[in-house]
């Protein structure tokens, strides 16, 4: 493999993680606004 | 440069805080659980109606843990470019895999709180035994290890001993994880899974830049073999990634921590909540593994020639300051969400299994002392997961050993929710026979000549087509579950028969599964036995009666003991 494709090969998986942090976040921060809403506890 | 070599770059102070914050953080993440209307059901499964974004970050905490971190720089470290991938893409898969039986499960058992539980329900005493005497096993080692680990690292970056690391990884987690059981596990995993997958984020592209960025791989790639530049290689596949299937599959099926966020989600977010949980596995654990691929391009030797201390490693002597606490964090932050996940587990156990039902026999259950059953577990689980872990034991044989016994118990277990003619005497002579033929072949005892070798690696290309089988069998049903473990068995023969016997711990763990396989068919296929798996779901429900899911079944005989709804 060429060094650009062994760099991509290597820095795609913290892109990958990234994406999956945001997508927790996003969805952590929506549950808890609407338990806050609903006065409930998140879990 | 090893480690042993310098001065440990976190001081004492330093040390004490960086713990403080994130013990302290967690600490006060799980007293904002409110206990007005705690209960032993919120205790072990938090009403069964938590939402995506939590169980998502709670399974994926929960599945990565110090070892698999470790385990994948050494792997990527080993094996070359393919490395990683040999070891965390196939246990990321393995959680989708599993998925649609999780689905399943969820569906005949849903307000059950162990496995093991709906075990009982299904099958009897001598089932439960099997998969709660396995948990206990496994979650007990499961939480030494990750103190070794934790206490490992402390040692390695810090003035502190490892027993002074390994009491304070304990504490640490037994503060916060102790009054609030599985509520305090799922919701600071959702802090403990931010801190880890954001370390990764930022961890892998500094140390690719800092040990050389895109020239490493040019410059470095005279320390590749062969073999270890190569992204099929043979070896990585034989030696890491084919025996990781086989034995993570019996991991997540027979898994009380998983099994418990599957029955503490909200029963429509089963799948979103699995498949993120594969994708950030995967990304978080082969992303970590290319520190160890990074590490073969630059020469980089192991201290000590051990290549498990390579992490904290290359972590000490490339990271910057904070970054090195970065790094401190994400670990520390990978055991404990383990480690505390494994304290609910067994409480839970301890709650249900053995307080729950021994009473129900009598006919009641104290909620209250359930709590304090549960409680009482974790600090003696605690207690003698420090002790075992101050010894520094070696945890491989134990490992092995809860390996073999859960992937005697996959198809058993699978087969119990789906086939109605399976027994309880099925089962476990099943289980008993898998590890009798288990235990000489992944110890050596079988002789390199003659016909048992050959008849043992018969067994293991069965066992080739139970794995790929059971995995087909859970998304497409029997048949062409049925066609592909034949085709998988078919084309794997050439290269097992006469070849695998070479390869102990694969062949060890594909027997188990084929031998379990062969003695529950045979001794179900002809039961007249025709199990109503409505029955399950009327006889698992919840402890106490203010839980806040809704009504279970109505209670028969062994669920008299349970709150009526």
């Amino acid at each position: 493999m060429s060094p650009f494709v062994l760099t991509l090969y290597v820095l795609v998986w913290p892109v990958l993680v990234a994406g999956v942090l945001a997508v927790l976040c996003t969805a952590f921060g929506r549950e808890a606004a609407e338990a806050r809403r609903e006065g409930r506890e998140l879990v | 440069m090893p480690p042993a070599d310098m001065d440990p770059p976190f001081g004492l102070l330093l040390t004490l805080g960086l713990l403080v914050l994130f013990y302290g953080g967690t600490f006060l993440m799980s007293a904002r659980i409110g206990h007005k209307e705690e209960n032993a059901d919120s205790y072990m499964t938090a009403g069964h109606g938590i939402g995506f974004g939590v169980s998502a970050a709670s399974m994926t905490a929960t599945w990565i843990w110090a070892s698999s971190m470790y385990a994948s720089v050494t792997s990527g470290y080993t094996y070359g470019i393919s490395g990683p991938i040999h070891y965390g893409l196939w246990g990321a898969l393995m959680i989708l895999f599993i998925y649609p039986f999780g689905r399943r499960i969820r569906k005949v058992a849903p307000h059950a709180h162990t496995l093991a539980e709906v075990m009982y329900a299904r099958h009897g005493r001598s089932s439960q035994l099997m998969l709660a005497g396995s948990n206990v096993v496994g979650s007990v080692i499961s939480l030494m290890s990750n103190f070794i680990a934790g206490g490992a690292l402390i040692s390695m970056l810090s003035p502190f001993s490892f027993v002074q690391g390994v009491v304070a990884i304990a504490a640490g987690v037994l503060l916060y994880t102790l009054w609030s059981g599985f509520r305090a596990s799922v919701l600071t995993d959702f802090a403990q899974v931010v801190a880890m997958l954001g370390a990764v984020v930022v961890i892998v592209p500094a140390l690719f830049l800092l040990l050389g960025g895109p020239s490493l791989f040019t410059e470095g790639a005279e320390n590749l073999s062969p073999q270890q530049a190569d992204f099929f290689s043979a070896d990585a596949f034989l030696n890491q990634g084919a025996p990781y299937i086989a034995a993570v599959l019996a991991y997540a099926i027979g898994n009380q921590t998983i099994a418990q966020r599957l029955f503490a989600v909200r029963e429509d977010l089963i799948k979103p909540t699995f498949v993120t949980a594969t994708i950030g596995y995967g990304a978080t654990v082969i992303g970590i593994g290319m520190i160890g691929v990074l590490a073969l391009y630059a020469g980089i030797t192991p201290a000590g020639g051990d290549p498990n201390n390579l992490l904290p490693q290359v972590a000490a002597s490339y990271l910057p300051g904070v970054l090195l606490a970065v790094f401190f964090i994400m670990i520390i932050g990978s055991l404990s969400s383990t480690a505390d996940s494994d304290l609910s587990a067994l409480s839970s156990i301890a709650m249900a299994d053995i307080y729950g039902q021994g009473v129900a026999r009598r006919g009641g259950v104290d909620p209250k002392r359930m709590l304090f059953v549960g409680r009482l577990t974790m600090v003696v689980a605690t207690a003698v997961a420090v002790v075992f872990a101050s010894l520094q034991l070696n945890i491989l044989d134990l490992l092995v050993f809860v390996g073999a016994l859960w992937g005697a118990l996959v198809f058993p277990v699978i087969a119990s929710f789906y086939w109605g003619k399976v027994t309880n005497r099925a089962f476990t002579v099943s289980v008993l026979a898998a590890l009798a033929v288990f235990l000489p072949v992944r110890f050596g005892a079988v002789p390199g000549t003659g016909l048992l070798p050959l008849l043992v690696e018969a067994l293991a290309v069965v066992g080739v087509g139970v794995v790929l089988g059971l995995m087909v069998f859970g998304f497409l049903g029997t048949r062409p579950a049925l066609v592909v473990g034949l085709l998988g068995s078919l084309a794997s023969a050439p290269f097992v028969l006469g070849f695998l016997r070479d390869y102990q711990a694969l062949t060890g763990s594909l027997v188990a599964y084929a031998v379990s396989t062969l003695v529950c068919w045979a001794l179900s296929v002809r039961s007249a036995t025709d199990f109503d798996f409505a029955e399950i779901g009327r006889r698992t429900g919840d402890f106490t009666d203010d839980a806040a899911a809704p009504a279970a079944p109505p209670a028969d005989a062994l669920s008299g003991a349970r709150a009526e709804h």
